[in-house]
């Protein structure tokens, strides 16, 4: 399979010419969640929300507070229903929208109607940029069991929506550990930006720190995340290996994420001289438009990325889990420092199911690397607050927003189970809080 | 018969039993009903760890042919990471955005951090 030639189809797939896009304004239920349509573009994101509660929905159990890593979502009415206060305290990971027990909490924006005109339309290319985590959830959606690896039917699935670059943001994901790689190695070598080095993928802790601690920005690794550098590589350097000028490609982000929505539209993603991502939807979003397309998606064949921007690698794909991003950045740290070859790439001392977890990597010629993994932003200030104080003792620190990471991203597909034992959960929530409020009242 | 307060012995044992019963059965399941919830990101954690040995020929970024070819000294990135191009396509700046923080505050507005 050839990277270099867009094997879009002369004609659009059959199924766009029955298909009628969802409108502006119109609401649509997609894999349990609701979402407004809407293509925001040329706006500031910090102006919006990406997720709202709906006040009718509310049930008032308070589920929702206690996965906000802010305290942006809250008490806002007289019967106790919540609301997002304001979008500058919301760093918009979702984990209300994905614990909340009544389905309550829905999407403010989705690009679904925009992309399905943009597969229409002849003149333009649609280029897609799946996440590596979306390949562990969308199976999900058509009935799999709970994290199979599908990536192989969502490129089928891809090349027969009628993207004509089916371009894969692991790839992004290996340049990101060149680069993010490199910069920690000068940190370390030069001394010129401080240590420790933070990671920077993760939209919804970059929007944290600049909120929380704008004081350690400098701390945060220059780097864009992969999708932010799959945008700008896309319409540049895709450009040119696939001969079809940037001005002519639509660039789809597809995440597991809602926080991606935001970093889309940061007013600076705008290197390749257009909008580098013009349009982002999450895990539930593909599969909704996977079934509305009416792809049999259990029987589609397993297929390569087009590979010039689509090749990948297992540390590409591991950056889906807490702990991944250090592992594969610690696969190229360990040969460039020592000189040697890493014989066996697993480093399982920092694969992280929850909290912190912090490890020391002895490295041949070097000394010791101190590393530190956290997810969940609670945990994450922890570290903040030592590096503040001037006490952190870690050369590199991996943050996540979600618990576990991006494979339980706040864009994934809804586990039925969760739902239902939160549901137990929020009863004795609400009853406990019936009783306190009769007393005290 | 002995009393405690105004129950009888035999009527306070049969609370205390009842409370703790309920107190031990609600923990348990609410215990189990969050193991389940962080369970199934575990499946997934694992499915990806999995995969990385697996589906994965190359396990290492620096040995993808791609990243070599874009790396190469007359490819796209020929400067080599954190390059000029790099600077200019890759790399970001960040913003303080604590002010908007502060005016949520001075309007009297509550958060947990």
């Amino acid at each position: 399979m050839s990277g270099c030639s867009a094997k879009h189809p002369a004609a659009a797939p059959a199924y766009l010419s029955g298909l009628e896009p969802p409108a502006t304004g119109q609401r649509v239920e997609m894999e349990g969640v609701e979402y407004k349509i809407a293509a925001p573009r040329g706006i500031d994101p910090a102006s919006i929300f990406f997720v709202q509660v709906d006040k009718d929905k509310c049930q008032g159990c308070g589920e929702c507070e206690s996965h906000c890593p802010t305290g942006a979502i809250q008490e806002m009415y007289p019967d106790g229903q919540r609301g997002v206060v304001d979008p500058a305290a919301c760093v918009n990971c979702g984990q209300c929208l994905a614990n909340c027990p009544y389905g309550a909490i829905h999407e403010e924006v989705s690009y679904v109607g925009e992309i399905f005109e943009k597969l229409r339309d002849p003149d333009t290319i649609v280029v897609s940029m799946p996440a590596p985590a979306v390949r562990y959830g969308l199976g999900e959606c058509f009935g799999m069991p709970t994290g199979t690896y599908v990536g192989g039917k969502m490129h089928a699935a891809l090349r027969r929506l009628g993207f004509g670059l089916v371009w894969d943001n692991e790839w992004t994901a290996d340049v990101t550990i060149m680069e993010e790689g490199t910069e920690l190695l000068e940190r370390v070598k030069h001394g010129e930006k401080p240590l420790p080095q933070f990671t920077s993928c993760c939209p919804g802790w970059v929007k944290f720190a600049e909120t929380f601690y704008p004081d350690l920005n400098a701390h945060l690794s220059t780097c864009k995340s992969p999708i932010g550098m799959l945008g700008p590589l896309a319409k540049t350097y895709g450009a040119e290996q696939s001969g079809i000028s940037g001005k002519k490609l639509y660039t789809v982000s597809i995440m597991p994420c809602v926080a991606k929505k935001f970093e889309g539209l940061r007013p600076e993603m705008d290197a390749s001289g257009y909008r580098d991502i013009d349009a982002t939807i999450n895990t539930r979003e593909l599969a909704w438009m996977i079934k509305q397309a009416g792809i049999d998606f259990a029987s589609l064949p397993e297929e390569d990325p087009d590979p010039a921007l689509g090749m990948s690698t297992g540390a590409a794909t591991i950056f889906g889990t807490s702990g991944g991003v250090m592992e594969a950045a610690l696969r190229l740290a360990y040969e460039v420092l020592s000189g040697n070859t890493l014989a066996d790439p697993d480093i399982k001392v920092v694969r992280t199911h929850e909290g912190i977890r912090t490890a020391d990597i002895p490295v041949p010629n070097f000394g010791t690397v101190k590393v530190a993994v956290v997810s969940g932003l609670k945990n994450a200030a922890k570290l903040c607050d030592e590096v503040r104080a001037g006490k952190s003792p870690y050369h590199f620190i991996e943050v996540m927003t979600c618990p576990g990471g991006c494979v339980n991203g706040g864009g994934q597909p809804l586990e039925p189970d969760m739902r239902q034992s939160s549901i137990f959960r929020s009863t004795i929530a609400k009853i406990n809080r019936r009783f306190t409020q009769r007393r005290v009242g | 018969m002995k009393k405690i307060g105004t129950m009888t012995r035999r009527g306070f044992i049969k609370v205390a039993g009842v409370t703790c019963g309920y107190a031990v059965f609600g923990f348990n399941v609410t215990r189990k009903a969050c193991a389940a919830a962080m369970e199934f990101v575990g499946i997934r954690q694992q499915s990806v760890y999995a995969a990385d040995r697996k589906v994965y020929a190359i396990r290492k970024s620096q040995d993808n042919p791609m990243i070599k070819k874009l790396y190469a000294k007359d490819g796209f990135l020929h400067e080599g990471p954190c390059g000029h191009e790099s600077h200019h396509l890759l790399h970001t700046h960040y913003h303080d955005r604590s002010a908007d923080l502060k005016a949520l505050r001075d309007k009297g507005v509550q958060l947990t951090l």
